[in-house]
């Protein structure tokens, strides 16, 4: 048996095991979390190996003796391990402490148990080898994951989370069976490899159906009005594990099949960067106009898929353009953001859950000044903001400059190719200016300031299996970002798996940009030292004295006088009204001595507005319609699969 | 080597006397004498002399909002070449980190401002996050022309030497709009009329006074530099187009840099002598028109250049 066996099996039991525990409340969590969390690091370690060896696992087993189940792991499945392991490892160590109601212990139990299937799934995936495992391990992903999303099933909203995402990752369940049924009606094989033959308008089918059914997963515009609903009502490790990991499923799926279908053409790039674009900059835009802390960030999900395809569009067009050092840049930058995402946005997602769990609340507008107790969560949730928003000396910024390296290549080239890279570089501009916005609002004002509210005061930061975890996520955001050099070539060999049709490409220029990234970096501490010397020499026996803020004249202020999220984003929203239309509520001020009064806004998402009136009611319309086929008549049921039957049976 | 660190102490040393060149001739216009060309250092000399008073709403962040803007363009400033001289540092792909080491700046800055519980602060805080997201994509799009121009991504190979020259020998007429959109980003980068009003006196018409106004003392000072730097960082962009040409002697080049980059501050001056605050909702169509040049000058060059 291989590690990788090994340790999903280890995974299972942790999650297995405590279901009979539930009256040790404290031993079901500490088996659970000490059994998923051995096998993730045994996971983590086998990754790793085969990221550095390179050797292909494959593993077969028959499955109702009608289809094998293949696996396989190859680098690209290996790179996508080391996130899933990485995370799902820190994420079960904070859930020690996170899940803390004796009197849920049946649920947390089960919680813990979906988990684990989640993560095996999870790994299960990227390590399919054919159709039919790979659907199988996709489902199991997906019902897993909705038994997370519905944990806290009493509030109706969570229920209602629940029933979106679950209608959701089925629909798109039916686009990749339609994919894979095309696949299978053109090669005959449930193998991936038939794929390459495949007609080329067949191809292009296929992969479009493809891509609307893992974006779904991803959270691609317009199909992620799940996510922003599911995330907030997942306990937060699960929200990390689901917005770090899960989603990203969807980008392995999507390059995959690009890969299996071996069509270099330029179309292929030209939808994904399009989506990319759009995706990136109204997961931004809508990310700013939101009011609660776990859907803001479930929409930076959105913004850093969208991020994630720019890169792996500007990849495509490379490869159709016969550059492959433009192909490289972009898919490794697009792959390295997929693992910088998972790290920062599960960093973040802890950080929320931290807070969340002190205050009581995750309503931006009612919290304020919590750095100055909780310190170790506001330094690390900062440090998230600032490698989310891309700024160096950062793990984001590393691999927004891959993609923006493969972008330049791209404007080099002829017409199409020079607007489309054109276009991403602009995107991406503007989506890094967005985001940094956005974090500089809910650090500002859920960190920083006076608490605007008595739950945001006297709050504690206790729970070192919370801590622990963001600590190390904070310090990988920093270690990424200084020397980025192993985590770009480890992404280089992911992308090698790709088979992008050239030989193997020199690496020296990946690792001369590495080493720039790494100077540039220490560049700037030298300098931050210097001024840092140069302050210090400055306030040496200066007297240093606390008074109020200054009010500019106004003697009585008060902690509701603080520009709130919604006012620090009300301008750039009103620039982006046409695709983000405001509801206002505030009734108008009259009178000289003007009564209470309240304002309340709501930013419209408008996948989420238009998606039922033009799909979703015609669909329901259409079936409306066929309603008499449900009668309810037992014996013409047992007619309809007679009849069933005897079709297959005379025409297939 | 040497003499690139030279260059750069020197920028540093004379950033603060091109900035009170602005405010000369913001006073000649109003018809005043004006304060001494050497007003920015009494005021830096002072304020580095005082001690500090802090908000008690304000934590360690507050404290770090100065450095690193400071940090910011003092290391932005390494990897620009200052007359023509090779900078500091180079590398492939330089700007892009330089424009994001720029928003580690100004978060840190919103971050300072936003640390003191202060409406005022916030409200300058949320527009400075505003305009500069448009700044950055015309940037963008003039690296994806000069990339184009010269197949360069530093700034050493667009500023340093004869670059400027070759530059408008490749594409002239598009430059000009890149001249244009380059200055609107001067103005609104480093908060001048008509973006922002450096000398009102009104907190709630303010961008970046608004923002630091709880600084005192050595920290407003290292915050007074890092603005004087900056605005001579953007300003070499300009002053080296807009004199691209290579003497040959270093003397005479710095001499003449020195001269363009006269011109600069002073066309800045009168732009704010003549020309009144916009109103805060009309300042995003002012800096989309940098953003239309560029893309304009960008798209039109994609003929001439093959």
């Amino acid at each position: 048996m291989d590690l990788f066996f090994i340790s999903l099996g280890i995974i299972l039991a942790g999650g297995f095991f405590p279901l009979f525990l539930k009256r040790q409340f404290l031993w079901m969590k500490a088996v659970s979390v000490f059994g998923i969390a051995t096998g993730c690091l045994l996971g983590l370690i086998d990754a790793g190996r085969h990221l550095a060896i390179s050797g292909n696992l494959y593993a077969s087993f028959d499955y109702l003796s009608a289809f094998s189940l293949f696996f396989t792991i190859d680098s690209l499945a290996a790179f996508f391990l080391v996130a899933i392991f990485f995370v799902s490892f820190l994420a079960v160590i904070y859930g020690f402490h996170y899940m803390d109601k004796p009197e849920k212990a049946a649920r947390t139990a089960v919680n813990f148990f979906f988990f684990s299937l989640l993560i095996i799934s999870m790994a299960l995936v990227v390590c399919a080898g054919n159709m039919i495992t790979f659907m199988l391990a996709w489902e199991i992903m997906s019902l897993s994951s909705f038994f997370l999303v519905i944990y806290d099933h009493q509030k109706p909203e969570n229920r209602m989370a629940g029933y979106l995402y679950f209608v959701f990752s089925h629909v798109g369940a039916m686009f990749i069976f339609s994919a894979f049924g095309l696949m299978y009606g053109f090669s005959g094989s449930f193998g991936f490899e038939g794929a390459a033959a495949l007609p080329e308008p067949v191809k292009l089918i296929v992969f479009v159906l493809a891509f609307i059914g893992f974006g779904s997963k991803a959270g691609v515009f317009p199909f992620h009005v799940w996510l922003p609903h599911a995330h907030p009502a997942a306990p937060s490790h699960i929200s990390a594990v689901m917005s770090g990991v899960m989603i990203k499923t969807g980008i392995y799926g999507i390059m995959r099949m690009y890969s299996v279908l071996g069509s270099h053409t330029m179309i292929f790039g030209e939808i994904v960067l399009v989506a990319g674009m759009v995706s990136g900059i109204l997961g931004v835009v809508y990310a700013l106009g939101q009011h609660d802390l776990k859907r803001l960030l479930a929409y930076h999900s959105v913004e850093n898929i969208g991020i994630i395809l720019i890169g792996l569009g500007l990849g495509m067009i490379g490869v159709a353009a016969g550059q492959p050092v433009m192909a490289v840049l972009g898919f490794a930058g697009g792959l390295l953001h997929v693992l910088n995402h998972s790290i920062f946005k599960s960093l973040l997602f802890m950080g929320a859950g931290m807070v969340i769990r002190k205050t009581g609340t995750s309503a931006i507008d009612a919290l304020g000044g919590l750095i100055k107790n909780m310190k170790i969560t506001g330094i690390t949730f900062l440090i998230g903001s600032l490698a989310i928003s891309g700024l160096p000396p950062f793990n984001g910024f590393v691999s927004e400059f891959f993609i923006y390296m493969g972008g330049f290549r791209g404007v080099a080239l002829d017409r199409t190719a020079f607007a489309f890279s054109l276009l991403g570089i602009i995107s991406l501009a503007v989506i890094g200016g967005l985001a940094l916005a956005c974090f500089s609002k809910v650090v500002g004002v859920v960190f920083q300031g006076e608490p605007r509210s008595v739950a945001a005061e006297n709050v504690d930061e206790k729970g070192p299996a919370m801590l622990f975890p963001m600590l190390v996520l904070a310090g990988a955001c920093i270690l990424i970002g200084v020397y980025p050099k192993i985590f770009i070539l480890m992404a280089v060999k992911g992308v090698a798996s790709l088979e992008l049709g050239y030989g193997r490409i020199p690496l020296d220029h990946f690792i001369e940009l590495t080493g720039n990234i790494t100077r540039a970096a220490s560049i700037f501490f030298g300098v931050f030292l210097l001024v840092l010397a140069l302050r210090t020499l400055l306030y040496r026996g200066k007297t240093i004295t606390r008074s109020g803020t200054w009010g500019c004249g106004f003697t009585q202020p008060t902690v509701k006088m603080q520009y709130t999220g919604s006012s620090y984003a009300a301008s750039i929203l009103e620039f982006f009204k046409p695709v983000a239309p405001l509801n206002e509520d505030h009734p108008a001020i009259q009178g000289r001595f003007p009564a209470k009064t309240h304002y309340h806004s709501h930013v419209h998402d408008i996948a989420e507005r238009y998606m039922g009136s033009i799909i979703v009611r015609p669909v329901q319309w259409v079936f409306d319609q066929l309603r008499w086929i449900q009668h309810g008549d037992i014996h013409l049921y047992i007619g309809y699969i007679l009849l069933a039957i005897v079709v297959l049976l005379f025409f297939v | 080597m040497i003499k690139s660190i030279i260059f750069w102490l020197l920028a540093m040393l004379l950033a603060p006397f091109f900035s009170a060149v602005i405010l000369k001739v913001k006073a000649f216009f109003g018809g005043k004498k004006g304060p001494p060309l050497l007003i920015n250092y009494y005021t830096l000399i002072k304020l580095f002399k005082k001690g500090s008073v802090y908000s008690t709403s304000t934590t360690f962040i507050f404290k770090m909002g100065p450095m690193v803007s400071l940090c910011s363009a003092v290391t932005v400033l390494l990897f620009l070449p200052i007359a023509g001289q090779a900078p500091v540092f180079s590398f492939n792909g330089d700007v892009i980190f330089i424009l994001y080491l720029m928003g580690l700046g100004r978060f840190f800055t919103i971050a300072a401002a936003m640390d003191t519980a202060s409406p005022f602060e916030g409200m300058g805080a949320a527009r400075e996050a505003y305009f500069p997201i448009i700044c950055e994509a015309t940037m963008f799009t003039i690296l994806v022309l000069f990339y184009k121009l010269t197949g360069e991504l530093s700034l050493a190979g667009y500023f340093s030497g004869s670059q400027p020259a070759e530059l408008w020998h490749a594409a002239g007429a598009p430059l000009l709009f890149v001249i244009m959109a380059f200055f609107i980003i001067l103005l609104t980068e480093n908060s001048r009329v008509p973006v922002d009003d450096p000398a009102t006196h009104l907190e709630l018409t303010m961008i970046h006074e608004v923002m630091v106004l709880d600084h005192s003392g050595p920290d407003l000072g290292l915050i007074e530099l890092g603005s004087f730097i900056k605005l001579f960082f953007f300003s070499t962009f300009v002053a080296r187009l807009i004199c691209p040409f290579d003497m040959g002697n270093p003397i005479l080049n710095t001499a003449m840099f020195g001269v363009a980059l006269l011109l600069v501050y002073v066309a800045a001056g009168i732009t704010e002598s003549v020309m009144a605050r916009y109103r805060m909702d009309r300042v995003p169509q002012f800096v989309l028109t940098s953003f239309a040049l560029a893309f304009f000058a960008t798209v039109i060059t994609l003929e001439f250049v093959k």
